[in-house]
């Protein structure tokens, strides 16, 4: 049961603001600031400008941590307090941090590079690798609320935060913790980051219109829009929220994973992988295709990936595909890569919750290899049973959560 | 003095030259050694590198100590 949601993303920190903003329909693109990009191909990302690590934590804490961990203990933080928890009357041995990252601490390895290279081996930083380790995703955050069940970051490229909802479902029912938090984080806008993604041609380079330029589905769609932020979700036992009069947002029903064994970055053309991913997340949750009304897509805006994505939905769900709405959250977020399917599965357990599906903005030209209702635009009052979330990754790696309304 | 209190994130009017290191102003090992690179970066001129060697760093228990060092090694 996810019981709070812990948003850090480029459209808002908390809740209220970010959910406001994508069913609003606001982009969170903006030219880079982070350095200077003059020089780029690419000089845009979606950032997240107001983020003030020291409303999270100590100013100690956070001079030990690179921006992707503080942002993911911002955003478990904002998720205890949004689930109304009080840490104080669990115990703290049964609770899990499952944190997820794509590139981990890759701008603090940039950093330290540059000063070894410049100034010698002495001045490499003593903080550098427990700053820069991707496992400092989850051991933040449990070292910062005190949670001391198993605490794990995995990776998966895009698919990453995907995967931590499935396996904190599966610690929950091996019985390994009774709560969880549970999420991704990413934050690599750096020279070294933009650099690498704009020379293989998977950013977008509309670089005089940021907020047009992230549009998936859309036949203009030239790439994606590197994104930052974290996104940690409290996740529990149906008993356990029960117990503490929680409100559920929605329910895990399951997941589906699946590699490509394909090409290092793009999909199969036949969305097969993906497909196998989809039918695996319907069959673990225990739902037939006619049960889901919404897709939270991995929708990036790349060539590739949207027209992929929509045939293996077709392949998966045959004549109701025509049926579901589907839309994509990169459109107003950018892609944030490692907590892409966090914000993706946030968003998907808010639409259930409050029967409202987030549009996919800047969709103006049809394509014809994209011919699914993105909802196109304008946020949708419609009631939604059960979301499937996408996330897919370079590497070929293939995730889907399955998510259910749960009615109180 | 304001190194110190920006490295280990303390208020500059906690530091004085008798302040510990660990027992008064909360730092570990780690918080030790990047202080002393930090002051190894702030100190060295195109003139003369100052060097704070690993088992110096482990003999500094407070602020004077680390004074001390400096000025010893000709930092200004």
């Amino acid at each position: 049961m996810i019981t709070g949601i812990g948003p850090v993303t480029p459209i808002g920190i908390g809740v209220d603001a970010f959910w406001e903003n994508l069913c609003a329909g606001r982009s969170g693109v903006r030219p880079i600031t982070a350095f200077d990009a003059s020089e780029m191909k690419v000089q845009i990302a979606a950032d997240v400008p107001d983020f003030e690590p020291e409303r999270f934590m100590d100013a100690k804490s956070a001079r030990r941590m690179a921006r992707f961990a503080q942002m993911a203990v911002a955003a478990a933080q904002l998720a205890r307090a949004d689930a109304g928890l009080d840490l104080a009357t669990v115990d703290l041995e049964r609770v899990a941090s499952v944190v997820n990252t794509g590139g981990g601490g890759v701008t603090t390895i940039a950093e330290e590079t540059r000063a070894l290279a410049r100034r010698g081996a002495g001045r490499v930083g003593a903080l550098f690798v427990p700053m820069m380790a991707a496992n400092m995703a989850s051991c933040q955050v449990s070292m910062e609320l005190g949670l001391q069940g198993p605490a794990i970051t995995g990776t998966a490229a895009c698919a990453s935060s995907i995967y931590s909802f499935i396996e904190a479902k599966q610690i929950i029912q091996y019985g390994e913790a009774d709560l969880a938090f549970v999420g991704g984080t990413e934050s690599n806008i750096s020279e070294l980051g933009i650099a690498g993604l704009a020379n293989m041609h998977a950013l977008s380079r509309r670089n005089d219109d940021p907020e047009g330029a992230s549009r998936p589905f859309d036949g203009e769609r030239d790439g994606f829009v590197f994104g930052e932020g974290a996104i940690v979700c409290v996740v529990e036992s149906l008993d356990a929220a029960r117990a503490r009069g929680a409100r559920i947002y929605a329910e895990v029903l399951g997941g589906g994973r699946t590699a490509d064994a394909h090409h290092l970055t793009a999909p199969r053309p036949d969305g097969s992988g993906a497909a196998r991913a989809l039918r695996g997340a319907l069959h673990d949750g225990g739902l037939a295709p006619e049960d889901v009304d919404y897709i939270c897509a991995h929708g990036t805006g790349t060539p590739l990936n949207d027209a992929a994505e929509t045939r293996a939905i077709h392949a998966a769900f045959g004549a109701h595909a025509g049926r579901l709405a589907v839309s994509s959250t990169k459109s107003m977020t950018g892609h944030l890569m490692g907590s892409a399917g966090a914000l993706s599965v946030a968003a998907a357990a808010l639409a259930i919750h409050r029967g409202l599906v987030p549009p996919t903005i800047n969709l103006q030209t049809p394509d014809p290899e994209c011919d699914l209702d993105y909802v196109p635009n304008e946020s949708r009052a419609m009631p939604v049973r059960a979301a499937l979330v996408n996330g897919f990754g370079f590497g070929g790696q293939n995730g889907v959560v399955a998510l259910g309304r749960v009615d109180s | 003095m304001t190194i110190v209190a920006e490295q280990l994130r303390v208020p500059s009017d906690k530091v004085t030259a008798e302040s510990h290191l660990l027992d008064d102003l909360n730092a570990d090992s780690l918080d030790v050694v990047d202080l002393t690179i930090a002051l190894e970066e702030e100190f060295s001129s195109a003139e003369q590198a100052i060097e704070i060697s690993e088992e110096a760093a482990a003999e500094m228990r407070t602020v004077q100590d680390l004074i001390t060092f400096l000025e010893e090694h000709g930092a200004a």
